[in-house]
Formats: structure tokens, sequence, C-alpha cells
């Protein structure tokens, strides 16, 4: 109990660590961008027809802090970071806290949802891929896990934008039918919501799917020779119950090392996807906010908060791989 | 390889000898040779490679807004045919087409194909058109063209440009994003990999801590965020620059790792240990040594690198930060395709993703096969 929570401990200072460390490059990035919040807030104001100074500028500066050292910058922004708080976005002047809520929680679900399905799909298929002898189911599910890698997930999405388009006149994008788009949630809002989500979930777990079939095929035919396998069977064992019981036990524990790269995945091609499919969450946000604006406050936000459920969720797999391995336990200890 | 060496006679002592003295090189050659699919993905990638060098001389037009063809806008792909109601011809036609306008078309702009004799358009190889700079040379030959007018095999977009021209054009503008890109990742992923590999202890903990951040953080959010920097006055030559470059500053740490993992478990083996009891430099041997020990994993990595690259680049123009419109290539092509307009009417708009699924294909299959390839182990395995 105390090397687990000793390893927990550990565990939970990297993360936190890790998050640090992609604060800084992301503060970074944020300063880099070419001019500041106070003079695009300055700019902004005089295009609305108000005669501005470069006093105005500095004392709008002073008002933001952008006066302050940079380490002090970045000190209260992480500070803040981790408080779910980020300050106001720099163009549209509104608490970024306020204007990403609900829809990152909502992209964050899509994706969670895609990795779900990606693993509900590709764990039996590649079980059954790493035992089957059949040559033809071989390597026609090789052949899907190229074209995971040919056709990433936005192109798959224009595809199937194309053909139901063409075939049911209807190009399935949205996130929510007309009548529901601002209602409040309720049943029937959540139904209609499900009708629509099944797509971009499956479009966004396209590409994770078919690397996770790569993976835990592999895993299992390295584990499927081994002598324990053939000293199960030679003890009657035999079937599904061999495979559930012995090589699958082993092969699949350093999956769940792959969870959180396979979210990252994800989350690479969800603005993209988000843009095409015309999903109206944090996704699209994102491009709303670098391409057509460069916010950058709402762009650092949205990337460290993305990280942020990146290093979480590698922190849950590493807390649940050392419940059930107590090898993982030991080694980081030491 | 013992498959191999089975096979041969005992008796024929000369083949033994020569698998036995092969460089690394022959060794991976003869196995890769071996994978049907790889060699076939390996001729396909030639070839893409290739037309998209001879992208000039093989497309009629410029895929340019110079080569327009200001008649036949979003116009459908013409297939050169042999017969039609009026009878056969040897040589392969197209039918010529006029822009009009009038009450029958709502005063819409409409295109007619003329199907009569005396308006078709007989196919012509290497036919004078556009002039064009090869190797500094000036040429103005083009593998195919009509007699009169313009042909468009895979038809045009809404500014009449030709869309095999762009298409070719913009498998040449991957290749070198993707190339320029990997080479930028491989020097920063030798530096890094090899300063923590090489050194081990603290540096190497610091230097993971960095690697494994970067790795962290989402790939294509961070790309838009940095290529939002780039002001909009830049020219496309600067804006496919810096294309390149952000992708290579993020797409070293997968080959940064591998470099480190060979490095820290082969600087401990006996034949670095003779090198250096012998007296050798330590840069005599991780040149001599440790450096051939593993070119062939890193060239091997560096082919596998690639597709995500140009992937990459595709889907940053394709959402309109990455490369813009002079410039060809697939994002910069597919960037109005979501339009219903586009999706009901003009489907010819997506005949470069196969092109570029193709091509992507094409090196997952050869870095698959030198993978294979290149582990000296793969056979014994099986």
């Amino acid at each position: 109990m105390l090397q687990f929570s000793k390893f927990f401990a550990v565990r939970a200072m990297l993360a936190i660590l890790t998050l640090v460390m992609v604060s800084f490059i992301v503060f970074t990035l944020m300063e880099l961008v070419p001019a500041d919040c106070a003079e695009r807030y300055v700019a902004f104001k005089n295009s609305q027809g108000s005669v501005i100074t470069p006093e105005d500028i500095q004392v709008e500066r002073v008002r933001l802090g952008l006066d302050q050292p940079y380490i002090q910058r970045w000190g209260s922004w992480i500070f803040n970071a981790f408080q779910g708080e980020f300050g106001d976005s720099c163009i549209l002047r509104v608490d970024i806290a306020q204007l990403l809520g609900q829809k990152f929680w909502l992209s964050l679900g899509l994706c969670l949802s895609a990795l779900l399905l990606a693993y509900l799909i590709a764990i039996p298929v590649g079980i059954i891929a790493a035992t089957s002898k059949n040559a033809v189911l071989n390597n026609s599910l090789r052949l899907v896990s190229y074209l995971g890698l040919a056709l990433p997930n936005f192109l798959l999405a224009l595809m199937i934008m194309l053909f139901s388009t063409v075939y049911f006149g209807d190009s399935l994008t949205g996130l929510f039918s007309k009548e529901y788009r601002d209602a409040a949630w309720s049943t029937d809002r959540v139904m209609d919501f499900l009708g629509h989500a099944w797509l971009p979930i499956f479009i966004l777990g396209w590409s994770a799917t078919a690397f996770a079939i790569q993976t835990v095929r592999a895993l299992m035919s390295d584990e499927i020779g081994k002598l324990y396998v053939t000293a199960a069977s030679a003890r009657g064992v035999s079937g599904s119950r061999l495979l559930m019981r012995y090589p699958a036990r082993h092969a699949l524990s350093p999956i769940i090392n792959s969870v959180g790269f396979d979210l990252n995945r994800i989350f690479n091609e969800l603005p993209i996807v988000a843009l095409i499919l015309t999903l109206t969450e944090a996704g699209s946000l994102l491009i709303e906010a670098l391409a057509r604006s460069n916010d950058q406050q709402l762009a650092g936000a949205i990337i460290f908060m993305l990280t942020a459920s990146i290093v979480a969720l590698n922190f849950v797999t590493d807390i649940i791989l050392a419940l059930t391995d107590p090898r993982i336990r030991k080694s980081i200890v030491g | 390889m013992t498959n191999i060496t089975n096979t041969v006679p005992a008796t024929n002592q000369k083949l033994k000898e020569a698998y036995f003295t092969a460089s690394q090189g022959q060794l991976i050659w003869q196995r890769f040779k071996q994978n049907k699919s790889a060699l076939a993905g390996a001729w396909v990638l030639i070839i893409l490679i290739l037309s998209g060098i001879f992208s000039p001389f093989l497309t009629p037009y410029d895929a340019s807004i110079a080569g327009r063809d200001k008649d036949y806008l979003n116009g459908a792909p013409q297939v050169p045919s042999f017969c039609d109601d009026n009878g056969c011809s040897l040589r392969p036609f197209i039918y010529s087409y006029e822009r009009t306008r009038s009450f029958k078309t709502n005063f819409r702009w409409v295109t007619e194909e003329k199907t009569d004799l005396e308006d078709r358009r007989y196919l012509t190889f290497f036919s004078k058109g556009m002039e064009y700079t090869f190797l500094g040379i000036k040429f103005d030959r083009h593998l195919y063209g009509v007699d009169e007018g313009q042909i468009h095999i895979f038809g045009t977009d809404s500014t009449g440009k030709d869309i095999f021209s762009r298409t070719l054009t913009a498998v040449n503008t991957s290749m070198a994003v993707g190339t320029i890109g990997v080479l930028i990742a491989f020097f920063l992923a030798l530096v890094i990999g090899g300063i923590s590999g090489y050194y081990g202890g603290k540096i190497d903990s610091v230097l993971q801590m960095v690697t494994d951040t970067v790795r962290t953080i989402p790939n294509i959010p961070l790309f838009m965020a940095l290529a939002a920097f780039v002001p909009d006055t830049w020219s496309s030559e600067e804006r496919f620059f810096f294309i390149s470059l952000v992708l290579g500053l993020i797409g070293w740490t997968t080959l940064a790792r591998r470099i480190r993992t060979h490095l820290l478990s082969e600087r401990n083996q006996e034949y670095v240990l003779a090198a250096q009891l012998c007296g050798a430099s330590p840069h005599h041997v991780i040149r001599r040594h440790l450096l051939p020990s593993f070119t062939s994993y890193i060239i091997v990595d560096l082919v596998i690198s690639f597709p995500y690259m140009i992937l990459s680049e595709t889907a940053l123009s394709f959402i309109g930060l990455g490369l813009k419109d002079p410039v060809n290539s697939l994002g910069v092509m597919l960037q109005n395709v979501t339009s219903a307009d586009v999706l009901l009417n003009y489907q010819w708009y997506f005949i470069p993703v196969i092109f570029f699924i193709v091509l992507v294909l094409a090196f997952v299959f050869v870095g698959d096969g030198l993978r294979d390839a290149a582990d000296p182990y793969a056979d014994t395995n099986k």
C-alpha cells in the first residue's frame, strides 16, 4: 500500500511537471504572436471610430498586466490555468472559461467516445487477426489499417459527405437539428444529439481504430507463440477460453499505455473534422481563434486544456496499469 | 535468413560466401525484393515522384492562373473517345464547348458541348504549348494536347484551371514540403537524441522530459498555432518554407527517442569497448561504429515519417493556415470542396484525393517493407 501511494505521488508530480512545461511552451508561443492583446484591443476600438494614442495602448497594457516581466506573467497565467481561469479572450472580450465551458466538455465527450469506440472495435478484431490463419481476413484487415493511415479522418469525412450528399441528399453535418440547437438540455435534445453524434464519433475514431488494431495484433502475435500458451493448451484449455485467460491478459496491458497517444491522435483530427462537419465546439473554435482572428489567449487556453486532458488520461492509465501489474509499481519507485 | 541458407545446396559454396560477405545494404535489398507489396509500393512511389518532377512536360497546361481555360469553368472531365454517332475515327477526340447564356438557361452561364462532326478536337501527342523551363532549358512540348482549344481529362475548377495539371504539381509540392520537413526533423532528432543517448544521466533525463512534453501536445492544434504567425503579406515561397520548418520542428520527437534508445543500448556493447581500448577517439567511435549500426533504422524511420508530413501539410492547407493559392497542394485544392455546390455538381474536384491516398499508401508499404527488411531478426523469429 505504501509502495502504491509512493507510486501515485511520483506519477502525480510528473504529470504536474509536464503540465507546467506544456504551459511554458504554450505561453511562450502566445507571447511570440505579433502584437499583444492591448494593441489588438485598441486597434479594434480604432476601427470603431474612436481616436487612439500610444498612451492609450500603454494604459490598456497596464490594465491587462502586460507591463510585468515575462516570468511573472507566466506564473500568474499557469496559476490561474490550474484553477480553470484563462482570463478574457483577446478579440471577443469575453471570459474564456465561459466561452469554452460546455463546448469543451462536449468535444472532450466526443473524443472520449471515439476513443472508446476505437478500442471496442480494435481489441476483438486485433485478437481475431492475430489468431486467425485466414489469409483473406488477414489481408483485408491489413488493408483497412493501412487505409486508416492513408485516408486521414478529415479526408474520410469529406468522402462521407460527398457520398451522402450525392446519394441521400443530406450532408450529415452538425451536432443538433435546427430546433434543438439553442434549446436547453432535455431528453429530446439528448436523443437528437445522439442521432447526429454517431458520425463524428466514428470519423474521429477512424484512424485511432486502425492504429489500435495494429498494436493489438502485434502484441497478441508476440504473446501467442509463447510456451505458457502451449502449456495451457496441452492441459486441454482451448478456444476463446484459452485466448482470454492466457495471452490476451498479458498482451492487453501494454495497450493501456497507448490510450493517451490515441487521444492525442483524435485531438489532432478534431479541429479539422469539426470544420468539415460544422460541429460548433472547441475544435472549430480553435480554428476560429487562430485562422480568423489570431486570438492568442483563446488559442493558448484551448491547447493547454487539450494537453491537460491527455496528461490526465495518461496519469489515469498509469494508475490503472500499476493497479493491475505490480511490476510497474516497483519499476518506477525503484 | 535461414530460409535462404537452407535452400542453397551445400556444393554451391559461392552463393553462400556471397551471402556471408554481403554488405548490410545488399542484405536489406535482398529481403526487400521478396516482399511483393513493398516492391509494388516502391514502383508506384517512383512513378509518382517522377511524374511530379516531370509534371511540366506531362501536363498540358500551366497549373497556375496563367494556364486557365476561361471558356471551361467548373468543367467536367473530358474523356477522349474513338467513336460516336457520327462514326469512328482512328484518332481519339473530344468535343468543343461553348459558354452560352439565354432565356433557356435562365440567364445563367452554361457550358454546352457540341457533338457535331466538325466540332471534334483530335488528341495530339508531343504538342506545342506553354513554355516552361526544365533543368535550365526552355521547352514548349507537352506529352499530350488537342489540336484546337484545350483538353481537361480531370476537369477544371471554378477559375478554369486544369485539375490534372494541378494534381501533378501538387504531388511535387507535397514531396518538397515533406522532404524539407523530414530533413529538419532528422537533424533535430539526430542532435537531441544523439546528445541524450551518448551522454545519458541527467542530460538524458532532462531532454527526455522535454521530448515527452512536446509529444504530449496535440500536433495539429500546435501546428495551427504556429502557422497563425505567418503574416498575410508573405509570399508563397516564404510561406512554403515556413510551413516545412514548422512541420520539421514538431515532427522530430519519435525519431529522437529511437536514436536515443539505440545509442543507450549500443554504447555499452563490447565492440564499442574494444574500439575504445584500441585508443579510438569518441568521434571515431560514433562515426565508424555507432552510426553504421543504425543507419538502416534511421532511413526506415525517415520513410515512415514522410506520409505524416504530407498529411499534416494537407490538413494545414485545407483549413487555410498552410500554403495558399499560387502554390498547388492537395490541401489548397480541397479548400473549397465542402460547399454544397461542389458536393452536388462538381465531384471531379475530389479526383486528386485518389492520387494522394495512393502516394501515402505507397510510402506506408515501402516503409513497412523496409522496416521488415532492415530487421536482421525478422526471419529467424518465424
